[in-house]
Order: structure tokens, then sequence, then C-alpha cells
């Protein structure tokens, strides 16, 4: 089969498609927007009335305990921390929306590919891996002193609370060590996909 | 702005249809990626200063957001492999009548993700520059990679032809 042939049988299919017309077009683009856009809120409603409502509750129960400074410290850290965490968690959010598709492929693979890169080898990469059982044991200190009725040094030195600790820390390390390790997993089988692609793309030989 | 751009994607959907076609054998899975091809033409409305080069936006929109649906959703991949024949029914109901295209379609679905916006640039009779542009390829490139993908697509014509 000739070439020419081959477009003169694709030329087919513009005959046969069944196009949209310009209102079923219009109630496409508006219902997709509208989906994005509730998508978009609900995500971004989630964040902040989960990390609001943690700071609410570290402030309220900071000035309730008011002379214990080593509880002030905790919850002000767990106060920073939940403020940087919804900051760069929208960050990233909209980062992942706002995929610049309209560039050529491969200046567009490039760019995933470098993006991918950064997560997986960046200076943050294996932040969260060390950042989740510290915040688990810190807020699990922060509720365990708050309802004791006791000053945080108090609370430390019981029994009870070594135990927590040492039972705790191992729990919280291994959650976060599985759950960055399922995210890995996930970008460096992304990151193979566009390398594959880039390949193609650019293997002439 | 709104009614400039529906007016456009009027004029120019044939493009996301054939973009669609080859990529998802699926029906509901091309009637997900129009819609996300819509809504990231949409994003990328603002952006497009050069009204001379309406088509080549659209390739590469189209493109770049079925390859990225394809990386989101590997089922499709295992569809493709594992349940062919189921979903070849599905593609065919809407342009059962020619067999010459059905065997075309069915070849192009033979070549990797690249050659096959690579071949559909091609048969669309978009010309070597414009392909280079939307590829971000030089366009020695796209003329070695087009007889390339035609040669794979003659021999699976070929083999398809002679298994019927």
């Amino acid at each position: 089969m000739e070439t020419n042939e081959l477009q003169n049988i694709w030329k087919n299919i513009d005959a046969e498609i069944n196009l949209k017309s310009k209102d079923d077009l219009n109630l496409l683009f508006i219902a997709k927007t509208k989906r994005t856009i509730n998508k978009f809120l609900y995500v971004i409603s989630v964040s902040i009335f989960v990390c609001v409502g943690l700071i609410v509750f570290l402030i309220i129960t900071a000035l309730n305990r008011k002379t214990d400074v080593f509880y002030q410290i905790n919850n002000l850290t767990l106060c920073l921390v939940a403020i940087i965490a919804l900051i760069s968690s929208l960050h990233e959010w909209y980062k992942m929306q706002n995929n610049r598709y309209n560039q050529p492929l491969k200046s567009w693979l490039e760019e995933r590919i470098n993006s991918l890169s950064k997560e997986l080898t960046g200076r943050f990469s294996k932040l969260y891996l060390f950042l989740i059982p510290i915040l688990y044991v810190l807020i699990t200190l922060s509720i365990h002193v708050y309802f004791e009725n006791k000053s945080f040094i108090e609370v430390l030195k019981t029994e009870e609370s070594v135990v927590g600790l040492i039972v705790g820390a191992p729990i919280g390390l291994f959650v976060s060590y599985f759950a960055a390790k399922k995210i890995r997993k996930y970008y460096l089988k992304n990151l193979e996909y566009l390398k594959e692609l880039h390949g193609l793309l650019c293997n002439v030989s | 702005m709104k009614e400039e751009f529906i007016e456009i994607l009027t004029n120019y959907q044939g493009i996301l249809h054939k973009v669609n076609l080859i990529y998802f054998r699926n029906k509901s899975d091309r009637e997900d990626n129009f819609q996300e091809i819509v809504y990231q033409l949409w994003k990328s409305f603002p952006n497009l200063q050069n009204k001379n080069s309406i088509g080549s936006w659209i390739y590469a929109v189209s493109i770049n957001t079925s390859i990225s649906k394809l990386k989101k959703e590997s089922r499709i991949e295992y569809r493709d492999t594992l349940h062919e024949s189921l979903y070849t029914i599905d593609t065919f109901e809407e342009i059962a009548s020619n067999e010459n295209f059905r065997l075309l379609l069915q070849a192009i679905y033979n070549l990797n993700k690249i050659d096959k916006s690579i071949m559909l640039l091609y048969l669309d009779e978009i010309s070597y520059d414009e392909i280079a542009e939307i590829l971000g390829i030089s366009k020695s490139n796209v003329g070695v990679r087009i007889n390339r993908a035609k040669e794979i697509l003659k021999q699976s014509l070929n083999h398809l032809n002679h298994g019927n």
C-alpha cells in the first residue's frame, strides 16, 4: 500500500467521526470546568480544615498551660510545622494542576522528568520520612499531657509515657517509611515511563 | 473569551477525536480524555499568542494530555494487551463502514506511543516544520521517524491483510 493511499484512507475519518454540536461542547466545557473547580475547592477545604483545626487546638491548649514552658515549645513547634505543611501542600497541589501542556512534546517530557527527578533526589525528598514520626510523637504528647493535668516533664517521667514513646515512635517511623516508599515507587514508575517516551522521541538511530 | 474558545473548539474538534482514536480503544476513555483535553486547552488558551498556529497548539495539547492520561491510568495499557478483542469492538462500532480504515487503525495501534502521534500528524498532512514544532524535535529527525513509522505501518498492514 502506497503512503498517499494511507493518507487517502485516513481522510475518511473526517466523514465518519460524530462531531459534537456547539451546544454540546459548551455544556461539556462548563461541566468539566465546574467539576475540576469543585475538586480543587474540596482538597483546599479539607487541608485548611485539618490544619486550622490542629492550630486552634494547639493554641487553646497552650493558653491553658501558660506556665509549662516545654508544653508551649511543643505546641509552637507543631503549630509552625502545621502552617508550613499547609502552605507547601497547597503549593505542590497548585504545581501539579499547573502542568503546562501547551508546549512541544519533547520540552513537556523534559520538564516533567526534571520535576520528578527533583522530587526523588532533591534536598527535601526524605524529609517526610523523619517528619511524620516526629509529628506523631509531638501531637500524641500534646494531647496526652493536656488531658493528664500534669506538667510536660512530669508526664514524660511516668512509665506509661516512656512505654508509649518506645512503642509509638517505631510505629510512626514504620508508617512514614511505608508511605514514603509507596510514593517513591509511584514517582519512579512515572519517571521511567517519561524517560522511555523521551528516549523513543530522541533516539533516531 | 469563552465564546471565542468554543468557536475554535467547534472548528478544530476533529483533531481531538483523531488523537483520542489512536490512543484509546475504549469509548468511555475517549470521552474522559476528550473532556480533559478541552480543559487543558482552556487553561492554556490565554497563552495562545499566534492565532495562525491554532492547529499546532491543539495537536500539542491533545498529544501531551493523552500521553499523560495513559501514564496515570496504566490499566489502559493492560486492556490494550490482554483484552484487545473486547475493546476493538467498542472502537470500531462508530467507524465500521470502511474496511481499509479499520485495518489502518489496527496497524496504528501496533505502533509505539510516539510513533502513533508522528503517524497521525503525517496522515493529517501536517508539514514537517509543524510536526517538528509540535514534537520539539528537528525537521531531519521528523523525516527519519516518519519513514521508519511508515515502514512499520506497512509491514503491519501486510501482516493484517494476510491474516484476513
